[in-house]
């Protein structure tokens, strides 16, 4: 059987490699019984229309963000909520505690869920220093969609939509002169030609998810079925680390790149602090009982 | 051997369809969906819905219906005649006389859009009537638009330029600045073509201006300042930072208007008509853009072009030689695809190859923008080709035809940025953005 | 007869003019976007919009662009064949654009059908049902596929279709 896997990310991003790797060991694991071709880069289907490919059934497997569909269900926003779990090890809790409730919301949607790895810790750009949220006040803050717009009315700075293909002419030109995003964005888009600074503020860290069909999934053979959750298993592990590793090495090269890269001051940190609980309640609002049980069963971790 | 079948079908197909008159949006749907069919389990129908529904409600596209509106505006109000008016006896004793103002207009127009056929468009509407009212020779006129509106790619804003940056992870900004210099040399050598060919060209009769004494010219170079003053206020919205690619082209629209409105020749009809004009031409180049969204998809399931990719990469070239194969091979992708296509489905193989060979990434970029600016005139899948014909009435194979002169023009292009390298990167290495 | 015929013209004029709005909407939306920037205020969702509207904008108009030549195609076959060969020819074209035509709006028909089963929303700050956008682009599908139909019965009955080029469009140049 040939699986074609969409993936949203360019192919030398450390998902996509994490991905190819996951599709060779399926084929070694199932004797080639199933044979997994990826497809980087949006080449087959763009981001967002990933998962409502591998619900129709137009491709058997794939990787998305699950937080771009928050609109459909604030379950998949629990990864997104602003300072709720601000390490790479609170974030693995908070995936632990979700993920019974994240499968079941899936189970509806046609969805098995199989792997999911974090992309590196969101940060704070800006041009100039910042050491408190007033300092923030009036600057101009890509944002994309409700958790940020709200951040930055949180925040007194001006909300401003750029598209993700219009981001580099945006902080160039001065559209933009702010936006929160994980270190290996800047490093991609070496915005360090526009932004000055950099603050690990480790807001949240949203999951890549690879997901297959589920009728699909009922009709792979149970002895694949167990090689494919092994690979997915070591895909996680694997993915976590290299996700540690890269947020180490993009860190390096914004500095190398000339930003100021540093964690926020105490003032901030507590402001943000302060930001996230407000967030945080108005999330719970959002997800309802799904969304108690989340957080209840991650701080009782 | 699977491949060459793939290959040869296709191409029976695609011939097949748009040979015998089936409109090209709808040929290539057809070639796509033979191709899903036979190489590709799963649902078809369900696949080509997402592809057509994602390609055609793109937010990056609505500068496109925009700047075409913006150039129906011109056209049918007198803005665009009066331009000429200002412009034509300054350069028409200029070897080459107006066929100039197509390829200045596009080199302009290109630094306001990232798209090809929005700088097309908007020149083309205004520059083919009055240039064909002073009968320069058609043509040079279809020739030399079709080749230098694929300056919209090259010059920044690039739209595929974005696309690779994104792809490979490099500088969008820097990718920018690299395509600047590249861009003008090669309107420069539009240029010269243009001014060798009103030599030796044995059509070349066109009106000749009569002779107006410089304070004459002054006078009426005061035609010139409406639309000077609109790509003014275009370009310099984007530069000062208050307006994104997008909302320059609907500060376009609206310049428009109210010259038009200032000028007395905006009423009704000149609005309906500008509108429906736009509404129509932009619905035409939507109907083939949903078509090659779902052949690229259809490209995407059978691997065929990573497959070429992966048989050039077993091949082993030098730097020169592996070179010369890829300009081979997105030439002849290039006929079937378009540029941000055969850039996605083919740069997860190709990138590794040419940063092997020690290739500067942001120099391969602007490579593979007049590589890609080819794609835009080579038939039988050309954009600029079908944007002329539906522009000018013209059969393809004469646009065609009237473009090879530009498609060699960007081959040697392509040389002389192998010789010179730093063409493309002496900007981007030396123009450093101060951080904050 | 005449009846469903001005019926039918009826419709894809008034497609058209949606169309047309639709294109006034990006502008308004692309306007209103950048005034609310300048004054620091929020329009939420404004290019999502504007990417539907060019969606309904491309769609709507195909049936008027069909009828009034702006849709291109390789001609030259069709110019150097004789009468008899030529309505041959146009009848191959006809069917297999109908038949496409039609394909793509029982698939864009389905697509509608997931977005309410999946109770589908879009993923920007507009969070709209899909099928409400959907919706506009397969009707433009379904009027381009009658036009097609239209063209192709014509065809066969009078032996002429009916598509005019708009002589506005290019000869005036
Ligand atoms: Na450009
Ligand atoms: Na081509």
């Amino acid at each position: 059987e040939d699986w074609d896997m969409p993936m949203a990310y360019s192919a030398t991003n450390f998902h996509s490699e994490n991905g190819a790797k996951f599709a060779e060991c399926v084929g070694a694991g199932t004797n080639g019984e199933i044979n997994i071709t990826v497809h980087p880069s949006g080449s087959l289907f763009k981001g967002a229309d990933i998962k409502r490919a591998i619900q129709t059934g137009q491709v058997p497997i794939g990787e998305r963000l699950l937080s771009g569909h928050q609109n459909e269900n604030a379950v998949f926003g629990f990864d997104s909520v602003p300072f709720l779990a601000t390490s790479f090890e609170d974030s693995g809790k908070l995936m632990a505690a979700a993920k019974p409730k994240l499968e079941e919301v899936l189970a509806d949607q046609n969805l098995t869920l199989l792997y999911s790895v974090p992309w590196p810790p969101q940060g704070l750009y800006f041009n100039k220093e910042v050491n408190s949220v007033a300092d923030m006040e009036g600057i101009k803050f890509r944002s994309y969609n409700n958790a940020t717009s709200r951040l930055a009315e949180l925040t007194g700075m001006l909300p401003v939509t750029i598209e993700a293909a219009e981001i580099s002419q945006a902080f160039a030109t001065g559209v933009a002169e702010s936006m929160i995003s994980s270190g290996a964005t800047g490093y991609d888009r070496k915005v360090w030609e526009s932004l000055s600074h950099f603050y690990e503020v480790d807001a949240w860290l949203p999951y890549n998810h690879v997901m297959v069909n589920s009728e699909v999934w009922a009709g792979v053979s149970d002895a694949n079925k167990a090689a494919i959750t092994a690979c997915a298993e070591t895909a996680a592990a694997d993915g976590l680390e290299a996700s540690k590793a890269y947020t180490q090495f993009t860190l390096d090269g914004l500095k190398e790149g000339g930003m100021t890269v540093g964690r926020a001051g105490d003032q901030l940190v507590s402001e943000l602090q302060e930001i996230g609980e407000t967030m945080t309640a108005e999330w719970l609002e959002a997800a309802g009982d799904d969304g108690t049980a989340i957080v209840d069963a991650y701080k009782a971790n | 051997m699977q491949e060459a079948y793939v290959i040869a079908l296709f191409l029976f197909i695609l011939f097949l369809l748009l040979g015998t008159g089936v409109w090209v949006g709808l040929a290539l749907i057809g070639v796509a969906y033979v191709g899903m069919e036979l190489f590709a389990s799963g649902p078809t129908g369900d696949r080509m819905a997402t592809t057509i529904w994602s390609a055609s409600s793109s937010w990056t596209l609505t500068a496109l219906p925009l700047f075409i509106w913006m150039g129906e505006i011109l056209f049918r109000t007198r803005l665009s005649q009066d331009m000429f008016r200002g412009l034509a006896p300054w350069m028409a004793r200029l070897p080459g006389g107006l066929v100039h103002t197509n390829i200045v207009g596009c080199t302009v127009f290109a630094a306001v859009s990232g798209s090809s056929a929005a700088t097309l468009t908007t020149v083309g509407k205004m520059s083919i009537p009055e240039l064909r009212a002073r009968q320069y020779p058609e043509k040079m006129v279809i020739g030399t638009l079709a080749g230098a509106a694929t300056l919209g790619l090259m010059i920044p804003p690039s739209l595929t330029l974005i696309v690779y940056g994104v792809t490979i992870n490099e500088s969008i900004i820097k990718l920018f600045f690299a395509g600047v210099v590249p861009g003008l040399v090669l309107a420069g050598m539009f240029m010269a073509y243009v001014a060798i060919y009103s030599f030796v060209g044995r059509d070349w009769k066109p009106d000749v201006e009569t002779g107006m004494s410089f304070a004459d010219k002054m006078k009426n170079s005061r035609f010139l300042i409406p639309v000077m003053c609109l790509i003014a206020a275009v370009i310099g919205s984007m530069f000062a930072g208050i307006a994104t690619a997008t909302e320059a082209a609907a500060i376009g629209v609206i310049g428009a208007l109210v010259l038009a409105a200032l000028q007395g020749s905006l009423n009704w009809s000149t609005f309906t008509e500008s509108l429906m004009g736009a509404t129509r031409t932009s619905a035409m180049i939507a109907l083939i853009l949903a078509g090659a969204a779902f052949l690229s998809l259809a490209m995407g399931f059978t691997g065929l072009p990573r497959a070429l990719a992966d048989g050039i990469a077993a091949l082993d070239l030098s730097r020169f030689q592996l070179l010369m194969v890829l300009l081979v091979f997105y030439i002849i992708l290039g006929c079937f695809l378009d540029g941000i296509s055969s850039v996605v489905l083919t740069m997860a193989v190709v990138e590794p190859m040419v940063r092997e060979a020690g290739i500067d990434m942001i120099w391969f970029g602007i490579f593979i923008v007049v590589v890609v600016e080819m794609a835009q005139i080579t038939p039988p899948i050309g954009f600029n080709l079908f944007v002329l014909q539906g522009m000018t009435d013209h059969e393809m194979s004469f646009i065609a035809r009237a473009a090879i002169p530009m498609f060699l023009i960007m081959v040697l292009m392509v040389f002389v940025l192998i010789w010179f390298p730093e063409l493309a990167t002496w900007l981007p290495d030396n123009v450093r953005q101060a951080p904050g | 007869m005449t009846v469903v015929r001005r019926l039918l013209d009826a419709l894809y004029t008034l497609a058209a003019v949606l169309a047309a709005l639709c294109l006034i909407i990006i502008l308004a939306l692309i306007v209103i976007q950048m005034l609310a920037r300048w004054t620091g205020e929020v329009f939420p969702g404004a290019p999502d919009y504007a990417g539907y509207a060019m969606a309904a904008a491309s769609f709507l108009a195909f049936a008027s662009a069909l009828n009034k030549g702006s849709h291109i195609r390789v001609s030259i076959l069709l110019n150097v064949v004789g009468e008899r060969m030529r309505f041959f020819l146009e009848v191959w074209c006809f069917s297999i654009a109908t038949a496409a035509a039609w394909y793509v709006s029982w698939y864009i028909w389905r697509m509608v059908g997931f977005a309410i089963k999946f109770n589908d929303v879009s993923q920007g700050q507009d969070a709209t049902p899909m099928w409400m956008v959907y919706t506009p682009v397969l009707v433009g599908a379904i009027i381009l596929a009658i036009a097609l139909t239209d063209n192709l019965i014509t065809l066969l009955v009078t032996g002429k279709h009916r598509i005019v080029r708009d002589v506005t469009d290019a000869h005036a140049e």
